[in-house]
Order: C-alpha cells, then structure tokens, then sequence
C-alpha cells in the first residue's frame, strides 16, 4: 500500500464486480440490513446509447460495443493476453457485467452435469446437486424474467414465469427439420421478457441483443437485481478497480485495495469480502493478492486458482433455404435448442455432449460482410444477387462443447501487459483437447443433418470461432477437498474463512450449456447459506 | 488552413474519381435500379466523419489504381480490385468494411431490400409466436433426462 493511500473505515460485506453474480448476491444479502458495498470498474450504462437506438447500429458491434475488450479498449476494460489460446475471452465491464452484451439464452445445467465423475468416470463430482440449486433457478429466474415453456422432458419439472419468446420463422423451420428426424428440441429458457413484467415493458424483436437492449427487454442485471439491492440499501460505487485483497496477522482478508475514478488508491476495509469478478477477473485479483502468509496468491494452498479454465468451444453451422425466413428479427441467439446429443454416447468417440443452439440471423451489413468472409456473398456484379439469396434465408445452428477441466488451461497474470492502473493483466494459456475437437466436429455434421432436414439448400459450418470466450469456468473451483479445490461447497475459500468466490470460476465442471442461470443460481445459494450461518460465518 | 480532415482536402479529384469508380466496382447499382451504388450513398464522406483513423489511407488506396482504372470496363475494373485486394489484404479489408458499412444504412438501400430505414428502437419487429403443437412429436418420444441416483429431483 502506498502511503497516500485513502483508508475507507470497514463495511461488513464487500463485493468486487456488479456483473450477473455479484448483483445477485449483493440482492439477496441486503435483506440482512448488514452494510454492503459493491465495487465495479466500470460504469452504469445509458440504454440510449445501445446501438440500435442508431442509424449505424451495425457498425457498434465492431467498435465500442464489441464483445472483445482488447477491441473495444475503453477505459473501464482491461487487456487479457490472449496469444496462447485459440479462443478469446470476450466480457463487459460495467454495471450488469457480461450480461449487458450477453445473449441470454438462459437454460440450467441438467442433473447428470453436477456428477460426472460418478457417470461417466471423468474430471469431478460437484459437492452439490442439482437439488441443491432448484430453489435458486427458480428464484432466479423470478428475478431476472425468464420466458420459456414448461414440460421439456430433458428436465426435471420447472415453470419459467413468462410464456416463451417468439420461435418464428427460423425456429419453425428448423424444428421442423428435428420433427422430421426425430430428435429433441425445444423453446429456449431465455432471460428476455416476452410479457411486461416487473415495471419492465416487453421485448420488441430488435435483433441484436450482444450490443445491449435499448428497450430493457433482454435482463441484464442492471435493470433487474441492481435496483431492487439499492433500494434495500446496498451501496454500489462504480469505477472502482480493484488490485488486491488484503490480509491481516491472522490470515483473515480485512478489505481490499482499489483505485478510484481519480486514480486515488483507496483501502477499503471489509469483514467479509466476496468475489464476483468472473472466470478470468476473479484468479487474476487473487493471484495478484500475494503477501507474505500467501506468496502464491490468496486462497491457492491448493494451487488450483487460475487452472482448470474451461470455455465452451463454439461451432456454427448454417443453412440457406428458398424461403424467406424474416432471420434478422428475433432475439439473435435465443430461439429453440435441441439437447438430442447432451448426454454421452461413447460410441460417438468422445465423452459428455453438446447442445444445439438454434440462433436467427443478422442485419444487413453483417449479412454483407460475414457473406464475403464465407464466400458466399462476394463483392462485385454478383453482389445484389448474392445477398438477396442470403439475407433474411439463414438459420443457424450453433454446437456448445462441454469442455473438461485440465490444469494445463490457465489464467495467469501476464509478466508485462498491465491495464491502466498498473495492474497485471490475465494471460490464458488453453489448448482445446481431444475430446471437445471430436465433440465439436461431431455436432458441427449433426447441425448440418438437421438444416439439410430443415430444407436449407446450402450449408456452410466451421469451428471453434475465436472470439466466442464467452463462458469463463471453472479457475476456482468447489470441491471437498481443500488439497484439490479453492472454495467448500458453498463458495467459502478453504484457506480464507472470510472470502467467497460466487462466480463461474467455481464451476466443477462446465456443462454443455450456457452457464449464467447456473452462476446466479450458485450466487444465490452461497448468500443464503451465508445467511443461515451468520452467527458462525468463519467456523 | 484548417487540419481537419474534410473530403475536399483528403483527395483531389482525379483521386475522388478513382475512388468513386473503386467503391462502384465493389458495390454496382443493382440492374432493376431498386439499389443505388456505392458511391451514389456517399462512401467518402462517411468515411472522413466515421472513420478518421482509416481515412488517412485513402490516397494510399486510390494511388494503386492508375487513371485507366476510371476509364476501364468493369470486367477489367474487377481484375484491378481482385489483384489489389490479393496484394494488399488489410487496406482491401477496411475499404470493403467501410463500404458496406456506409451502403446498409442508407434509406435507399434499406428499402431497396424491403427494409425499414432508420434505427431498429422503438420501432421493433414482429415475430410469429410460432406453432408449439410442432412439439407433440416431442412429447411423444420418450426423451427424457439423465437419472442421477440419489437426487431426489429424479423422483418426482
Ligand atoms: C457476447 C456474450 C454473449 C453471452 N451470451 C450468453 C448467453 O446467451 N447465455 C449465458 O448463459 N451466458 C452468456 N454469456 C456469458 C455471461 O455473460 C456470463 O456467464 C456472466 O455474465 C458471468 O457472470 P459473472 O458474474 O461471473 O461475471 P460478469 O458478468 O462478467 O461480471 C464481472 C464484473 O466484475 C467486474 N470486475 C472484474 N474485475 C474487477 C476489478 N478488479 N475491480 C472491480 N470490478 C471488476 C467487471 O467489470 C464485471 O462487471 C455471454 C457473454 C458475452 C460476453
């Protein structure tokens, strides 16, 4: 610590980051009355500033609302060394987190995700079950608004609480392909209001929800949880970056350590420290968290914090058809989904599964330029023709891997590349294994099947697509064992009684679905077990 | 005399010519006269005011391309762009982007492939509810998840 450095007298429960984990717990701890303080690097958003409030609304998703912070570059971003990977991390920093450029295709990990050991003899158990969360899907997806339909047999029962968002033309058209081959499929859970609900008015079909929603429709947890946890008093401080948490003689944490928007070096002192900085930020400030009780970094006596990274490698295949399929309307990433390859077969030559994401299509410029990146739309006198045929005639299918934990997937903290506090920045070291390869080239022909099923005249599929780091588990995880996890079965650090991690860096294993109805549902788990265990939080 | 960079300033006009017939030849008027071309929807200003950082490569651009490239037929114009775009990947890369950037938001165009000009917000879509009986087949099937023992989920 510097010595003009600003002490900040002690809060009872900090949180670091107000992304889709940090607003949830931060919701469910303010009915404790206890005084909570969230710190976020970034900033609120202003939904007149999403892209499709603008005549160039395209042309955002490659500028300042990329999904790649080394490409977006704003102030409140910090650069991940990517070099060493094949897969980028791509996130927002701000109030709401990822979810404010996230998709919200929204389904829970099935039961059989939470015991794999057990069933398929790979990676880990988790020390919990599905079970153990149903109560907090539930209410999570109360809090965030999740339309969907009852009665998917991959499931046990569940009522999302508003009836599902439209299929269209995309999703009638390809369920008709499954129909015809026999395969599951169903209307996505989606966090995407398909009915005013909560003060909220519904979603309108922009299209492009990974540049933000500019009508609130899509819940990201700025509209959602955030103003119901600062109505009940919770105090959120934005620009607020954090470098490290402090330890005191007893080896308990006792604050952390920020920057705030002046530059001014701030200790914040705190009884209990909770970490929600996602699957890359959060191992970053522990590793970056060292002293002389912790030289490896807080909470890594087991040296697991920042290994076992698990993405979920993403594929895409996509069909023309004949007939005009309205694609670029519609939440662009949340339709049906097939879980007809979920579970494992070994017979297919891998272990686990995938599931098939059908996503609609894009808005005209995108058409364009995605076209000549393809080949199937080039520039020249063939070009009107082309993109008539196109534009509007697509539907996609998207293949997401479950990828195993390996602890040669790391984060670390990179040797030179610091952000513009000076803090080192995240470098990811991953190779993608053997088995999500297979898996992936197996799902990406199975996509094809289907569009071919489907009627699409022409089918064009690659993988693993770069810039799809969109899920960042598993680099602290839960587990039993102190010598082989960082965090006990409720996201308590073994080492550090008094700092929890609640974001996907706790997963065990990945699942092979989108993972944020999984995080905040853990989120909301580990604050009310907190809760429970208040007058013996550190025992 | 004003740094700004204005299109007046930014190429002369035997390098505005060459401009205009290179984004032409990228994006032609369509044959029903429905879509105007590039340069009709005014790719040049759009870069000086859009994308500053790119347009200072402009001239570099047009001075690949000599005056016969003006005065040629497009079946020659086609061979000149494919070799510039084969020589010089990246600057070939940010013209088209540009361009395309520049063509999908115009009003003409827009209308011209059916759309509605302007910001998608407030306006929004409308979307088919789709028909949910395509899900009997489903239900018909015995899917089913997977069994894990002893979670009681697995027993309702
Ligand atoms: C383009 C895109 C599409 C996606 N689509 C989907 C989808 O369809 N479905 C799905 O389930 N998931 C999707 N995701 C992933 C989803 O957004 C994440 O799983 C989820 O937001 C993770 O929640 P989190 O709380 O772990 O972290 P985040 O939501 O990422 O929040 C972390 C917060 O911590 C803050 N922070 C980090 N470090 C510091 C620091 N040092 N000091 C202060 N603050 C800090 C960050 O600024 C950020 O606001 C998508 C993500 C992206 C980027």
């Amino acid at each position: 610590m510097s010595d003009n450095s600003i002490s900040e007298g002690p809060v009872d429960v900090l949180i670091i980051g107000a992304g889709a984990s940090g607003a949830a717990v931060a919701w469910s701890l303010a009915d404790t009355r206890m005084k909570i303080v969230c710190l976020e690097q970034g900033d609120w958003m202003n939904p007149t500033d999403y892209a499709t409030n603008k005549t160039d609304w395209e042309v955002h998703q490659y500028s300042k609302l990329n999904i790649d912070p080394n490409v977006r570059g704003l102030e409140t971003d910090y650069p991940i060394n990517n070099d060493e990977s094949p897969i980028n991390v791509v996130n927002f920093n701000g109030v709401g987190g990822s979810t404010i450029l996230y998709a919200a295709h929204f389904p829970r990990l099935h039961p059989s995700d939470f015991k794999v050991k057990t069933l398929d003899g790979v990676a880990a158990d988790w020390p919990i079950s599905y079970d153990t969360l149903e109560p907090y899907f539930a209410q999570n997806d109360r809090m965030m608004g999740v339309s969907g339909l009852a009665g998917d047999p991959m499931y046990p029962p569940k009522q999302p609480p508003l009836p599902p968002i439209p299929l269209g033309l995309v999703g009638e058209t390809v369920a008709r392909g499954y129909n015809k081959l026999g395969w599951h499929w169903w209307p996505s859970d989606s966090a995407i209001i398909s009915q005013p609900y909560e003060g909220r008015d519904k979603c309108l079909n922009l299209g492009p929800c990974m540049t933000g929603c500019s009508q609130g429709g899509k819940s990201s947890t700025d509209i959602t949880y955030w103003p119901e946890a600062i109505r009940m008093g919770v105090e959120l401080r934005t620009r607020c970056r954090v470098r490290e948490v402090t330890v005191n003689e007893s080896g308990m944490a006792d604050g952390v350590i920020y920057y705030d928007a002046d530059g001014n070096e701030v200790h914040q002192k705190a009884e209990v420290v909770v970490m929600a900085c996602n699957g890359v930020g959060t191992p970053r400030i522990l590793l970056n968290s060292t002293s002389e009780q912790f030289p490896n970094g807080l909470a890594n006596s087991s040296g697991m914090v920042g290994k076992n990274l698990m993405f979920h490698p993403v594929g895409f295949a996509q069909g023309r058809f004949e007939e005009h399929l309205d694609s670029h309307k519609g939440p662009q990433g949340c339709c049906i989904l097939s879980k007809e390859f979920y579970e494992t077969d070994e017979s297919r030559g891998y272990v686990r599964g995938y599931n098939m994401q059908i996503t609609r299509g894009t808005g005209p410029f995108s058409t364009a330029l995605q076209g000549y990146a393809s080949g199937t739309i080039p520039w020249g006198p063939g070009h009107h023709d082309a993109f008539q045929k196109q534009f509007d005639h697509v539907a996609a299918i998207g293949i997401l891997c479950e990828d195993l934990p390996e602890e040669h997937n790391t984060v670390t903290l990179d040797p030179e590349l610091v952000d513009s506090d000076g803090i080192p920045s995240p470098k990811i070291n991953y190779t993608m294994s053997e088995n999500s390869r297979k898996m992936l080239e197996h799902g990406l022909a199975r996509a094809e099947e289907a569009l071919r099923a489907a009627g699409a005249v022409e089918v064009t599929s690659g993988g693993p697509v770069q810039a799809a780091g969109w899920h960042l588990l598993g680099t602290a995880r839960m587990g039993d064992d102190p010598a082989t996890s960082v965090v006990n079965n409720w996201g308590r650090s073994h080492d550090v009684k008094n700092l929890f991690i609640v974001d996907g860096s706790i997963f065990v294993t990945s699942g092979g679905l989108n993972p944020t109805s999984t995080i905040q549902a853990l989120a909301l788990y580990i604050a009310d077990t907190m809760k429970k265990n208040l007058a013996n939080l550190f025992d | 005399m004003s740094d700004l960079i204005a299109t007046d300033n930014l190429l002369n006009e035997a390098q505005k010519a060459i401009f205009e017939a290179l984004v032409d030849t990228l994006v032609p008027a369509g044959e029903d006269e429905l879509m105007p071309s590039a340069s009709e929807v005014d790719v040049l200003s759009y870069i000086v005011d859009s994308a500053p950082d790119f347009a200072p490569q402009l001239a570099a651009i047009v001075d690949s391309f000599n005056d016969e490239f003006v005065s040629s037929g497009e079946e020659r114009r086609v061979q000149l762009v494919q070799e510039f775009e084969q020589a010089q990947p990246e600057l070939f890369g940010g013209l088209l982007f540009h361009t395309y950037a520049r063509y999908y938001q115009d009003a003409r165009v827009l209308e011209g492939i059916g759309l509605t000009a302007g910001p998608p917000f407030p306006r929004g879509n409308t979307v088919e509810a789709g028909d949910l009986s395509l899900l009997d087949p489903v239900m018909e099937k015995s899917h089913g998840y997977r069994k894990v023992a002893g979670v009681s989920s697995d027993l309702r």
